[in-house]
């Protein structure tokens, strides 16, 4: 262990790879949150019920593929660079939003739904008024999980020259160098941990209050 | 006047129909009570009159105009409901949740606010502690408090509820119902209130309907459904104690006689002429305020002749013998039985006004079984 090699990959390097590597997470949570959630709640409608359980296994299986072959299967069809990662990442990232958007929507009481609908409240008011706002702390959760997922799986799409984090542990690998090793990594978790207490943060001040009193 | 005209509702998948070619016309202003047996289909006709459940076939119709002509948002708007499980939205204050209806009618907000305080108070509760809190810091009665001011925000002429007071406990239940009773008395709503106690139907109906596997079986006054059970169906639906349960429906005013008798403190002694000259089987003993403090039945004049202390602490011993104009029967009965009497002065307000016997309550309650 050299410091000037620590410093060099910590200084130097660890800037621009850590800029990278937000950015991917950032650009791929977003998009699964626009995926994720719509297909929640319209998976979580009863006329589309049914397809909730097929939807959910085929995510599974994406899911189930581990990352690394998901990021080389993506190679020949989307060939290099950071948007081919990025798909990759994403297919990793929908099933706990979706699984936990389902769920959050079907766990509002029943009760609280006939009356809002004994009242007239539109499904959609409905929706955006009484479910969504009950369930948001559930869906949050499956998005906390999803962003330490991707922050993880991140490091791997440096194979695909998506940058990132990545390059300082390859580059570490392939240098003999574990320094870089070191920075890479720990920054990853860094970030991994930093991600999950700031939405676990989010998702304690977004809670309605009169459900936290319980 | 709420009509339902051949309705019939069958599930599919189920052999009988839940409610089976019903017509049943609900004046205004009343509340009309469906009762019946669990599984009866009570609740399924409740809910096919704001269109939460659509029926099979027949039409419901309200003052005249088929509910089916009406979005169903729209119609349900109108409509205050009210439901067993309250269903107040958890993460939405009190003065929120009381503040849906009349926020779906986009009424502005200094209107939403005046009204959502002045039904916060006219269901008796604290104004000032009630309004910012959540409906999981408040108790299950005073949650359907919230509830029913809900159902009321915009002043809907028809309300419906589903066992509103079945989750709350016996004593917030008692206070629940008379307490909508006291309202509807100003309020005057049509109210369609689904239970399965019997007793509580006999309480709050103005009429009753008696259901029985999808068909209505009876339908009448408490009076004429307690004195003509129509079946035996209904005969043990009511239960075998049918003429006690009569008991709740009169008041001591329909069977107090005029008082024949008063003697104040000093004329104990010559109460025993002053009964029998008025001919009364009961005299009165008022204090100088001229105010009832105690009886003596003739009994009392025979067991203790000239004894006055004796007299006088008899007397005094049924100070609390009395009841209002407006006492049910039952309560009536009950301090008969508590000072072993048999008579009860009767008051209005402070005043005396009246005497009720135990052969007055029988002779009322037979009368009117007789009819």
């Amino acid at each position: 262990m050299r410091w000037e090699n620590f410093r060099f990959a910590l200084f130097e390097k660890a800037p621009e790879a850590l800029l990278e590597h937000s950015m991917i997470v950032v650009i791929t949570i977003t998009l699964a949150i626009l995926i994720s959630v719509p297909l929640g709640v319209f998976l979580s409608r009863p006329k589309y019920k049914k397809f909730g359980l097929v939807t959910l296994n085929i995510l599974n299986l994406l899911q189930a593929v581990p990352g690394i072959a998901v990021i080389a299967l993506a190679l020949p069809i989307l060939g290099l660079g950071m948007k081919p990662a990025i798909v990759a990442l994403l297919f990793q990232s929908l099933l706990p939003i979706v699984r936990n958007t389902i769920a959050g929507l079907l766990g509002v009481s029943s009760d609280v739904k006939e009356a809002a609908s004994g009242m007239g409240m539109s499904q959609r008011r409905i929706l955006w008024e009484v479910e969504l706002p009950l369930a948001i702390p559930i869906i949050l959760s499956g998005i906390r999980t999803a962003t330490v997922y991707v922050v993880s799986i991140g490091t791997l799409a440096s194979l695909i020259g998506a940058g990132g984090l990545g390059n300082l542990i390859m580059g570490g690998l392939s240098l003999f160098r574990p320094e870089y090793l070191l920075v890479g990594a720990g920054l990853g978790a860094l970030m991994a941990i930093f991600l999950d207490r700031m939405i676990n943060y989010l998702e304690y001040r977004i809670t309605p209050p009169g459900m936290r009193v319980e | 006047m709420i009509q339902l005209e051949q309705i019939t509702k069958q599930y599919p998948g189920q052999a009988m129909p839940a409610v089976d070619k019903l017509y049943l016309s609900i004046p205004k202003g009343e509340i009309c009570v469906l009762v019946g047996p669990s599984g009866c289909g009570k609740s399924t006709i409740l809910r096919m009159i704001n269109r939460m459940i659509e029926p099979t076939s027949g039409i419901v119709k309200i003052d005249g105009q088929d509910v089916t002509s009406t979005n169903p948002d729209q119609l349900r708007m109108g409509i205050g409901y009210v439901i067993q499980q309250i269903g107040l939205l958890p993460h939405r204050t009190i003065a929120e949740n009381i503040a849906i209806v009349p926020r779906l009618y986009k009424w502005p907000k200094e209107k939403i606010n005046k009204r959502v305080d002045e039904l916060i108070v006219m269901m008796g509760l604290d104004l000032e502690k009630t309004r910012g809190k959540y409906p999981s810091q408040l108790s299950g009665g005073q949650m359907q408090r919230v509830g029913v001011a809900r159902a009321m925000a915009v002043d809907p002429p028809i309300m419906l509820m589903d066992e509103p007071f079945g989750a709350v406990d016996p004593i917030a239940r008692t206070h629940l119902q008379d307490e909508l009773l006291r309202l509807q008395k100003e309020i005057k709503k049509t109210i369609v209130f689904v239970t399965h106690d019997i007793n509580e139907a006999i309480k709050m109906g103005d009429r009753i309907a008696i259901f029985n596997a999808g068909q209505l079986v009876q339908f009448g006054t408490p009076e004429e459904i307690l004195t003509n059970p129509i079946n035996e169906f209904v005969e043990d639906f009511i239960g075998r104690d049918r003429v006690v349960k009569k008991l709740n429906l009169y008041l001591a005013e329909d069977a107090m006689k005029p008082i024949k008798c008063l003697v104040r403190d000093d004329e104990l002694q010559n109460v025993a002429r002053k009964m029998k000259d008025a001919g009364a089987e009961v005299a009165f003993l008022v204090n100088e305020a001229g105010k009832a403090c105690g009886q003596i039945s003739a009994g009392d004049v025979e067991e203790f002749g000239m004894d006055i202390e004796g007299l006088r602490k008899r007397a005094q011993r049924r100070s609390n013998a009395f009841v209002q104009t407006t006492t049910p029967f039952p309560d009536a009965l009950s301090l008969l039985l508590e000072y072993d009497a048999d008579y009860l002065g009767v008051l209005k307000g402070e005043e005396l006004c009246g005497v009720l016997s135990f052969q007055g309550i029988r002779k009322h309650v037979y009368r009117k079984e007789g009819e």
